[in-house]
């Protein structure tokens, strides 16, 4: 289930207009403290700044208690309006980023997403397309950690789905990326083997426009993870589903074979505690740390 | 230090002595604002199998709620049904495979969920500790009342056998569910998958982690309010609830359940009036409760009630 012949003639000049178009803007970034969501491990903030649009865009914003810098993890959004507050454990030892890109929740001044919806806003024109100001959402989420003295910038480790591949590739800084592809992966091409939302909304799409379908084809291929894999260089590590699922080890092996660094791959236990157990080791591992800070339910 | 077992923690909530009273008051404000239901197609989300409706119906205080009902276009009328009821971050399912099951299919939005969220928005965070000093205007007040009167608005529907109807969700979801189990007896079966909103003071000690984390956060901040979160809480435990409950129900719980600690599964089970009741405790697992495998037992137990019955 490859796709490699519809990458577009002018993907680069098309991500480097995206870039480019960020770049004039400053990042503004403003912070206030949250008393509430703050302890004695780690200050929170809402962290407010500016992508392309204008946009203004919202993160939860996480620093451990003590002397920096820290190793951070950037946590890249969802798929769905809610994005929680760092965990815990993780903000404990971690500088943590928390995104909400534009439609998310208190992302959504002027532009509040639909579920579903989402998927296909705006979907008949590259240029138009919702996922090219969410994908520079991603990337200026990387500008404002990387302006922050907290952040120790040899150790930003990316982790979510196929955003933070993209924003792995756009921003070649993170040195780590865990990724559990699912949403634009060969999207179109895998979409009808599915009635599973959030891709069922590409079908509902074609059903009600079918003389659209290659015209969305076209826009998903500049949002194909497929496209940006060698330009990832940091250490990887790709989550896949079992063999009988749908993102299956051998639907993700390309995109795996495609990555332009280390990559390790794990097929999910289908257990959110292993799995999480399994992200929270690889991390500290990452980092050099010999033990990762659990929650007391996943200690054994 | 291994952890105790978490079957034999117990809950340190207890019923207040007018809960019974506090909920016929409200469901008596409920009772006299109809429904005024609407169902719109949508096309957009429709297939050739499947109908796909929003609906919009009013709940307490006047807010006006939406849902995804889903209905197989060949149909042997009556159909059962299910409602599918949201996380705490989920959106609300659009449950086309269900009705593509022959069902007639729900996917709930209670306010504050998306589509639901003009009148009543306390975001996420936020809704757990939304007025939290004051049962009569807590945010699950009205959000507990908009999940059950889905039940009112099958009933109402010709198409659905209303002694056939099933309720399921995880999470927020399995709270749900058992709280409309529990509130309205019609209810043929229920499913409900690592259940929150019950013993939620005891789950502010067990975990750190979202959504209780805002109880915790909320406390740290003002600890000496500790003993009026804990009055209002106890009218919206699910452990106050479950007694109530007599339909057939099963339950699954993970035992690595850092959201909703299986301590508080146990207990909100133990609690369940059902004499046909069954718990699923899964080691190894966390807030998915195995929901990967457990979708199997759930279909069938479904298929067993709401088809075959």
């Amino acid at each position: 289930m490859t796709a490699p012949s519809d990458r577009p003639a002018d993907f680069d000049t098309y991500w480097n207009a995206v870039q480019a178009e960020l770049a004039k803007l400053p990042v503004n970034a403003e912070l206030t403290h949250l008393p509430l969501q703050s302890n004695q491990h780690a200050t929170v903030y809402a962290a407010r700044f500016t992508g392309i649009g204008p946009y203004r865009l919202f993160a939860w914003f996480s620093v451990p208690v003590g002397e920096g810098p820290f190793a951070t993890v950037y946590q890249l959004p969802n798929y769905g309006s809610v994005v929680h507050v760092p965990a815990y454990e993780v903000r404990q030892r971690y500088v943590v980023l928390a995104l909400r890109h534009r439609g998310q929740r208190l992302s959504d001044q002027p532009y509040a997403a639909a579920y579903p919806g989402l998927l296909t806003d705006g979907i008949e024109d590259p240029a138009g397309y919702i996922y090219r100001g969410i994908v520079a959402d991603c990337l200026r989420g990387m500008d404002f950690l990387l302006s922050r003295p907290e952040v120790d910038a040899q150790r930003i480790a990316l982790a979510g789905n196929d955003l933070a591949l993209i924003t792995a590739a756009l921003r070649p800084q993170a040195s780590a990326l865990h990724c559990a592809p699912g949403l634009l992966y060969n999207a179109s091409a895998l979409a009808p083997r599915t009635s599973a939302y959030p891709l069922e909304e590409l079908n509902d799409y074609t059903r009600t426009y079918p003389v659209q379908t290659a015209q969305m084809a076209r826009t998903l291929s500049y949002f194909n993870p497929l496209h940006f894999a060698n330009r990832v260089r940091s250490d990887t590590l790709l989550v896949t589903g079992s063999a009988q699922d749908f993102f299956s080890p051998a639907i993700l092996e390309p995109l795996a074979a495609g990555l332009g660094g280390p990559v390790t791959r794990y097929e999910s236990a289908h257990s959110s505690y292993r799995d999480g157990v399994q992200q929270a080791e690889w991390l500290s591992t990452h980092f050099g740390y010999s033990t990762p800070i659990l929650p007391a339910q996943w200690q054994v | 230090m291994p952890r105790p077992n978490p079957a034999t923690y117990g809950t340190s909530v207890t019923k207040p002595a007018d809960f019974d009273d506090f909920w016929a008051n409200v469901e008596a404000q409920a009772a006299r604002m109809p429904l005024n239901a609407t169902l719109t197609p949508v096309p957009m989300r429709s297939t050739p199998a499947v109908e796909v409706f929003e609906v919009h119906y009013d709940s307490l205080d006047g807010v006006r709620i939406a849902g995804w009902y889903c209905l197989p276009r060949q149909r042997r009328q009556p159909l059962p049904a299910i409602v599918v009821y949201p996380g705490y971050i989920s959106e609300p399912t659009l449950p086309k495979n269900l009705a593509a099951q022959g069902y007639a299919a729900f996917g709930a939005a209670p306010r504050g969920k998306l589509r639901s969220n003009g009148q009543f928005n306390p975001g996420y965070p936020g809704l757990l500790i939304h007025n939290i000093l004051d049962s009569n205007t807590y945010g699950y007040r009205g959000f507990y009342v908009d999940a059950w009167r889905v039940i009112d608005f099958l009933s109402e529907q010709p198409e659905v056998n209303v002694n056939r109807i099933g309720v399921t969700g995880g999470s927020q979801g399995g709270a749900l569910t058992l709280l409309a189990a529990a509130m309205r007896p019609q209810i043929a079966a229920a499913a409900a998958a690592a259940p929150y909103l019950a013993g939620m003071m005891d789950a502010a000690q067990l975990t750190h982690t979202t959504p209780y984390a805002e109880i915790v956060e909320y406390l740290r901040l003002y600890p000496e309010r500790e003993p009026q979160v804990r009055e209002t809480l106890a009218y919206f435990d699910c452990i106050n609830f479950a007694g109530r409950i007599r339909c057939p129900i099963i339950v699954n719980i993970g035992l690595q359940d850092d959201v909703c600690p299986p301590e508080t599964g146990y207990a909100v089970f133990e609690a369940i009036g059902s004499r046909d009741k069954k718990l699923y405790a899964y080691d190894g697992y966390g807030h998915d409760a195995n929901a990967y495998a457990h979708g199997a037992v759930i279909d069938a137990f479904f298929r067993e009630h709401l088809q075959n019955a």
